[in-house]
């Protein structure tokens, strides 16, 4: 979990440099180099963003917003919270949405849009949409829901984030998530090493272009291999296991990151995700990483896991009553994914 | 010891006399190579040798929990890594270590996968990478894929929260890496023979480069709730040399489920034959 302290500093910053070059150059500006001469990545980053992935259907070619209608839609945001939480302190703590199991104070949505004033994250295709699904992709997502609504026999039957082994912001690559949006950068001669909050996991990069793993050795946050472009830090990430599930990604992505110190502040990160088992085209995001002062801390997720123990006892416990599987165990927010039983009439029909 | 004094002392003599030196112990002898900003460099991959994992005191070799996996899961015997071979329990939590060895399977929080703690962690039958910065140094371990920072850059700080890596603290005395480690959960073992402590545990860890790919591990154990008095354990830690060395994945929640769960399971899990690598491997041709 992370606190802002540093938002109205960063906003401070973000003015003067909109503003121009008459400030004298920032004085916090880190050295550029470390002691072995690469760009110095290090730092702990939040990359918690209100810039949603895709654009808002209804803002359509709008690539940029304003700075005041930044502005204005940080202050509603906060003010909207403000409000969530005062219900939540006057209401009936017993009862709330017992499916998600989180109130407001544990939720760390961001508090900022991105300083890039995008009005999506993507940014290629330019259209700000993430390219459709193709029907492999369609057909997994589907099945992932058969399976995930249905009674669990076994912990496998549960998604990989209730299993606490990968999912949501865990990455790569690193996206905004309801919590745990942080994450710390370490560099030493032909590593850089990244510590992300969310399932306390870390990679180990080799930054000197080393051969990926042979295809046969799958990894739940793939084989990542980096390489510098200049100051920017390429990091090639391949050899995903079958669960992979980054937007509908499948094992077969080929993601390729890049990182790039702009200022003490502010750490930009690009991705593109190349998959053509899944998506009809690559896409790619930029985002800009604040820095901030908060530790990452232990996310002890699986040690911590009451709700799978909880799951599976009242799996049993339901088949002890005799209860018909009502297929009613979908968590809330996969109820996106797609039916089976739409995707193959809408084949149907389309084939026709 | 007093060979080496005695060599020591004859050098010093033979240096007086505008002789060669005699040559000097091969550890003393041994220049630590430094970091580019000057500090002892402990960058690299590294793993404990030895059975300290199973068992931290002497233990002859025995059967494995699982005797389906026959001679491969079987445990074996060991030297005590514990500086005087015992481990100075109080009464009471001897009977308790004791009562940890019946059904051990059942307690051991590592066969949970559940993060083994400090020092644990250290001696895990698995390498483990170290990215030293100024500031900070990272361990990032390949059992279960966990991590704890060294900080270099705050003493005298206290942890927020108990965690199950605790919270380190170090710095360097010469060229000796020295790390305070507190706020562990009481929760971890020291190894899989039942040896445990409480929320008092105190460990602090020396580490020293003994040559090009040795270091030598010291860690003092320091919980008055459970000893009568501090003990110590140390074992060389050996880099990884083969040059495509590197921390793989080893996020063994999945194989733990059943370990953790398999009571709750509607059904017993297949074991694995082979037959799914094998066909899995096939489709790859």
């Amino acid at each position: 979990m992370t606190t802002n302290h540093s938002v109205h500093a960063v906003r401070g910053a973000l003015t003067a440099a909109v503003l121009g070059a008459a400030l004298p150059a920032a004085a916090e500006t880190p050295p550029a180099k470390t002691a072995w001469g690469v760009a110095d990545l290090q730092g702990t980053w939040n990359f918690a963003t209100m810039t949603p992935l895709r654009r808002p259907r209804h803002l359509a070619d709008k690539e940029f917003y304003t700075a005041e209608e930044v502005k204005k839609m940080e202050a509603d945001a906060a003010r909207g919270r403000a409000a969530w939480a005062q219900r939540e302190y006057q209401s009936d703590p017993s009862q709330g949405d017992v499916d998600v199991g989180y109130d407001s104070v544990f939720l760390d949505f961001g508090t900022e849009y991105s300083g890039t004033l995008r009005t999506s994250l993507v940014v290629d295709p330019p259209n700000g949409q993430v390219p459709g699904l193709t029907r492999y992709a369609l057909m997994r997502l589907a099945e992932n829901r058969e399976k995930w609504e249905r009674r669990p026999r076994t912990p496998a039957d549960r998604p990989p984030a209730t299993r606490c082994l990968v999912g949501f912001n865990t990455g790569p690559p690193m996206s905004s998530g309801a919590y745990n949006n942080i994450m710390r950068v370490f560099q030493s001669p032909g590593y850089m090493a990244i510590l992300n909050e969310m399932v306390n996991d870390h990679r180990v990069i080799p930054t000197d272009d080393s051969g990926h793993l042979p295809a046969s050795v799958r990894l739940w946050k793939g084989d990542s291999r980096g390489r510098w472009e200049g100051d920017v830090l390429v990091v090639e990430t391949r050899n995903f296991r079958a669960e992979t599930n980054f937007n509908g990604s499948g094992p077969n992505m080929h993601l390729t990151e890049r990182l790039t110190r702009i200022d003490a502040d502010t750490l930009r990160y690009e991705y593109t995700v190349d998959d053509p088992d899944s998506f009809e085209g690559p896409w790619s995001t930029v985002q800009d990483f604040r820095a901030t002062t908060d530790d990452v801390h232990e996310y002890a997720c699986h040690e911590g896991n009451r709700a799978m123990h909880l799951m599976l006892a009242g799996a049993r416990r339901e088949e002890r009553d005799g209860e018909e599987d009502q297929a009613g165990w979908l968590p809330t927010w996969f109820r996106g994914l797609p039916k089976k039983a739409d995707l193959l009439r809408a084949w149907g029909e389309a084939s026709e | 010891m007093v060979v080496v004094a005695g060599l020591l002392a004859l050098g010093a003599l033979v240096a007086g006399c505008q002789t060669p030196p005699a040559p000097a112990p091969a550890e003393s002898a041994y220049v630590v190579p430094k970091t580019p900003d000057g500090a002892p460099d402990f960058n690299g991959i590294w793993q404990a040798l030895g059975t300290a994992h199973w068992d931290l005191e002497h233990h002859a070799a025995r059967q494995g929990p699982a005797p389906i996996l026959g001679a491969l899961g079987a445990i074996p015997a060991g030297r005590s890594v514990v500086a005087g071979g015992i481990i100075p329990y109080q009464e009471w939590a001897a009977a308790k270590r004791a009562e940890n060895r019946v059904d051990w399977v059942k307690k051991d929080p590592a066969v949970k996968c559940y993060m083994p703690g400090i020092p644990r962690a250290t001696y895990m039958p698995f390498p483990f990478q170290i990215v030293q910065t100024p500031s900070a140094i990272m361990v990032a371990y390949e059992f279960t894929s966990s991590t704890r920072v060294i900080h270099l850059d705050r003493p005298g700080t206290e942890a927020e929260l108990p965690s199950w890596m605790g919270y380190s603290l170090g710095r360097f005395e010469g060229d000796e890496l020295v790390v305070d480690v507190t706020s562990q959960v009481p929760d971890t073992w020291f190894d899989a023979a039942g040896n445990f402590h409480s929320d008092a545990l105190r460990v602090t860890e020396r580490y020293t480069r003994t040559g090009p790919n040795t270091l030598r591990y010291e860690a003092t154990i320091d919980d008055p709730k459970v000893f009568t008095e501090p003990w110590k354990i140390s074992m060389p830690l050996y880099r990884r040399l083969e040059p495509d060395a590197q921390i793989l994945e080893f996020k063994c929640v999945e194989f733990a489920e059943y370990a953790t769960y398999g009571h709750l399971y509607a059904e017993e899990p297949s074991p694995a034959t082979g037959a799914d690598e094998a066909e899995e491997e096939e489709e790859a041709r």
